[in-house]
C-alpha cells in the first residue's frame, strides 16, 4: 500500500451545549472561510480531502454525540432527530459561525441538508456526499444489510474499488495488535450511536421540508453507490431551488475517497 | 428443586436443505416454505404436549417469544399461555406458566404486557412468572425497526412503567422517553402480589448486575454449549452476587436445558439425534451472527470484552453445519438412558446451584409422539430424582408464583376457585 499522508486537525474545541448535557467536541484545522464538515455513520475520519479543504477553509468538525473518544454516553441525551438538529445550531452559533460552509457526507449529509431546511439562513452554501434524507420504497437503502453484515462484507457497501489505497487505508486495523479490540469497539459503536437516526430509514421527514431550502446546494454522488442508491440525486436536485448535479462512474458511496482529485477539485470551485 | 417444561413452537416440516438457502429469522419466506395444515398441525401438537407435561407432573411450563420466525412461531406467547392457563385450571393442575418472556426492549405496548400477564395470573389464580428478556438484537431492530441503541433504554423504561402498573393503588401519569401514558390504571391487576420476574440473559457482566440489581431471577440458556459456557457464565453470576452482597439462593437461577431420554443411551440417540440435529442447525443455527449483536446493542465496553475474548458465545459460530455428537459433546443436549441423564443434569445443578431447571423437551422436527416418550420418560424416571435437590437446604423460593405451590402446601395458601 503506498503511504497516504494525512495531517489530521489542529485543535479540538469543547462546546458545552444541550443545557448543559453534552459536551460537544469539533475538531479544528486550517485558516480561512468557515467550513462546517459533517461527518458520517462510522465517525470523524479525517482524510486528504478534509486536509485540502483546511488549505483555503478553517475546517471545523463536530463529532456526533457519543463518537468522541472517552464520552460514549452522549448519546443518551439525545432523544431524536430534531435534538440533534438543535444541538448543531446551537454549536455553530457558539463558535460564531454565520452562513459558514457546509459539507456533509451520508449521515452528515442528512444532517447539513436538514439544517438548511430548518434554519435558512445557516449556511452559505452546501455540498452534499451522498447523503441520506429522503426515502423510496423503489429506491432501497442497504443500510440496514451495512449493520448486520460481518466485517469482510462491509467494504462492499462502501466502495466501487476496495483496492485503492486511500479506500484501504480508510478501513484499516492500528498496527499494533492491543489497540485493535478497542478500535473496533468505538467503529462498532460510533455505528450504534448514528442508527439512533437511520434506523430503520435515513430518513426522518426532510421531503416536507425539502422546499424551504434556499442554500445554494451541490449534491455529488457515485453511480455504483450500494448503500445509499444514486436514484435518489435527481430527486435532491428536484428538490432543492439552487442545486448542481454531479455523478460519479466507476465510485461507490465515497466520493471524496474513490474520486479524490476530482471530488476535492468540484467542491473547491464551488465553495470560492 | 422445581423443574419446567419448556418447548419451542418450530415449524416441524422443514425442507433438508433449509440452511443452505434460508435464514431462521426476518426474512424466512413463509409460503414458499409452509404447509397451513401442518402449521397448524403443529400448533394443536404445541399445546397438547405442553398439557401432557403439566399433567404428567412437571412443576411448570414454559413458552420464550420470538417474532418472524421459523424455530419458534409465537410473535405472542401469551396466546399459548392463556390457553393452558385455562386448561389447567379446568385440570386442577397447579403448574406454574413461565412466559419467558415479553420482550421489553421491543415493545411498543408496555401497558397491554402488564395486562396480558395480569389476564394470564387471573385465569391460574395466581400461577404466572413473569419473563422480562430484554430482546434479540435482531428481533427489536430488523423485525419491529427500534434503532438498536435504544433497545436496553426502552426495556428500563417499559419495565419500570409495568412494575408501577401493577404495584400502584391510584391511576397515574407516566411521561418518559419511551413512553406518554396520561392514565395509567391496567384492568386486571395480578392474581398475585407481585408475579416472580425471570429475567433471559446471555449473562454479560452488566446484564447480571441490572439482575440482580432487580432481585430478579437469572435465566440462562444451553444453546451456547454449557460444557463451554457453564462456568464462565454461572460462575461469573454467583460471584457477582456475592460481591453484590445477595444470598447465594439456588433459585435465583433458571436454566434451560435441552434433554432427550430413551430406554437406552443407543436408542435416545438413534430416536431423537436426528431432530436434534436440524433443529439446532435449522433454527438458531440459521440465525446470521451478526442479527445478535447489531451495533448499539451492545455497550462499546462490552463490545471491547467480547472482541477480546468470544468465549461467552460458545460454539454457535459453527451452529449451522454443527454435528449431533458434537451438540451432545458440548451439552447443548443432554441425551440417554433416563440414568445417563439423570447423572449429568444432578452434576451440572450442584455445579452451578441451579434452582429451577427448564428441561427443553422437545427439538427441531420431533413428532408428537417422540416428545410425548420424552416427557414420560423424564416425568417417571428423571423427575423423582432431580426433585430432591436443595430439598435439605433451607433456601426460600422466593421466586415461584404462589398459586401454584404443587409440592408444597397447596391448599393453605390457595383461595377456593371461582365456581367451586
Amino acid at each position: 500500500m503506498s503511504a497516504i499522508n494525512i495531517k489530521g486537525p489542529e485543535r479540538t474545541e469543547i462546546l458545552d451545549v444541550h443545557n448543559g448535557r453534552i459536551k460537544l467536541q469539533v475538531k479544528i484545522a486550517g485558516s480561512g472561510p468557515a467550513l462546517v464538515y459533517f461527518h458520517p455513520a462510522a465517525g470523524l475520519y479525517w482524510d486528504e480531502f478534509l486536509d485540502q479543504l483546511a488549505e483555503t477553509h478553517t475546517v471545523y468538525a463536530p463529532e456526533l454525540p457519543g463518537t468522541s473518544a472517552g464520552d460514549p454516553y452522549a448519546i443518551k441525551q439525545v432523544d431524536n432527530f430534531a435534538d440533534l438538529l438543535l444541538i448543531y445550531e446551537e454549536a455553530l452559533n457558539m463558535l460564531g459561525l454565520k452562513q459558514a460552509i457546509a459539507v456533509g457526507q451520508s449521515l452528515g449529509g442528512m444532517i447539513a441538508v436538514d439544517l438548511a431546511a430548518h434554519f435558512r439562513d445557516l449556511f452559505s452554501r452546501m455540498v452534499l456526499l451522498a447523503p441520506g434524507g429522503l426515502w423510496r420504497e423503489d429506491l432501497p437503502y442497504k443500510l440496514l444489510e451495512l449493520y448486520a453484515a460481518p466485517p469482510e462484507e462491509i467494504p462492499g457497501y462502501l466502495f466501487h474499488d476496495f483496492s485503492i489505497p486511500r479506500a484501504q487505508a480508510m478501513l484499516a486495523l492500528p498496527e499494533n495488535p492491543e489497540l485493535i479490540p478497542k478500535h473496533i469497539a468505538a467503529s462498532v459503536w460510533a455505528l450504534g450511536c448514528s442508527g439512533k437516526f437511520l434506523w430503520p430509514f435515513a430518513e426522518q421527514g426532510l421531503a416536507k421540508r425539502i422546499h424551504r431550502i434556499t442554500t445554494p446546494t451541490l449534491v455529488v454522488w457515485g453511480k455504483n453507490d450500494v448503500l445509499v442508491p444514486v436514484g435518489y440525486a435527481e430527486l435532491f436536485k428536484q428538490g432543492i431551488k439552487d442545486c448542481q448535479l454531479k455523478v460519479f462512474d466507476n465510485c461507490g458511496h465515497i466520493p471524496q475517497i474513490e474520486k479524490f482529485e476530482e471530488t476535492t477539485k468540484l467542491v473547491k470551485k464551488f465553495i470560492v | 428443586m422445581k423443574v419446567l417444561a419448556f418447548e419451542q413452537l418450530s415449524y416441524r416440516h422443514l425442507p433438508d436443505d433449509f440452511t443452505q438457502k434460508y435464514n431462521s429469522v426476518v426474512d424466512t419466506p413463509y409460503h414458499e416454505l409452509v404447509d397451513r395444515d401442518l402449521m397448524h398441525q403443529d400448533h394443536v401438537d404445541f399445546l397438547d404436549e405442553m398439557l401432557y407435561a403439566a399433567r404428567m407432573g412437571f412443576d411448570g411450563i414454559a413458552t420464550t417469544e420470538h417474532s418472524q420466525a421459523s424455530y419458534d412461531v409465537l410473535p405472542n406467547p401469551n396466546l399459548q399461555m392463556s390457553a393452558l392457563a385455562y386448561a389447567t385450571e379446568q385440570e386442577k393442575l397447579d403448574v406454574a406458566l413461565a412466559v419467558l418472556g415479553r420482550s421489553l426492549g421491543k415493545s411498543r405496548e408496555p401497558i397491554r404486557i402488564a395486562e396480558e400477564y395480569a389476564a394470564i395470573d387471573q385465569i391460574s389464580g395466581g400461577r404466572l412468572v413473569a419473563g422480562f428478556p430484554v430482546a434479540l438484537s435482531y428481533d427489536a431492530s430488523q423485525n419491529a425497526g427500534h434503532p438498536p441503541i435504544e433497545t436496553r433504554e426502552r426495556y428500563e423504561d417499559n419495565r419500570r412503567l409495568i412494575e408501577r402498573a401493577w404495584a400502584a393503588k391510584e391511576p397515574f401519569a407516566w411521561n418518559s422517553k419511551y413512553n406518554r401514558y396520561p392514565n395509567v390504571n391496567p384492568w386486571p391487576r395480578p392474581y398475585q402480589e407481585k408475579p416472580p420476574i425471570w429475567s433471559p440473559s446471555i449473562g454479560t457482566p452488566s446484564s447480571l448486575a441490572r439482575i440482580l440489581n432487580d432481585d430478579d431471577v437469572f435465566l440462562y440458556l444451553s444453546w451456547f454449549g454449557p460444557k463451554y459456557t457453564g462456568p464462565r457464565i454461572f460462575d461469573r453470576y454467583w460471584d457477582l452476587a456475592t460481591e453484590m452482597g445477595k444470598e447465594a439462593n439456588p433459585y435465583r437461577l433458571a436454566f434451560v436445558q435441552g434433554v432427550v431420554v430413551g430406554e437406552t443411551d443407543e436408542i435416545a440417540h438413534k430416536e431423537y439425534g436426528p431432530h436434534v440435529e436440524r433443529g439446532y442447525q435449522q433454527g438458531l443455527g440459521s440465525v446470521p451472527l451478526s442479527g445478535l449483536g447489531l451495533p448499539g446493542y451492545v455497550d462499546i465496553n462490552g463490545v471491547e470484552a467480547m472482541v477480546k475474548d468470544p468465549g461467552d458465545f460458545g460454539i454457535v459460530p459453527k451452529m449451522k453445519t454443527i454435528k449431533y455428537s458434537e451438540l451432545v459433546d458440548a451439552q447443548c443436549v443432554i441425551a440417554g438412558s433416563p440414568a445417563t441423564v439423570t447423572e449429568q443434569l444432578v452434576e451440572m445443578i450442584r455445579r452451578f446451584r441451579i434452582g429451577n431447571l427448564i428441561l427443553m423437551v422437545q427439538m427441531g422436527s420431533m413428532p408428537k409422539e417422540l416428545v410425548k416418550k420424552n416427557i414420560t420418560l423424564l416425568s417417571e424416571q428423571v423427575l423423582p430424582t432431580l426433585r430432591k435437590e436443595w430439598q435439605d437446604d433451607n433456601w426460600e423460593h422466593r421466586w415461584w408464583p404462589t398459586g401454584a405451590n404443587k409440592s408444597a402446601n397447596k391448599s393453605a395458601n390457595k383461595k377456593p376457585r371461582a365456581g367451586e
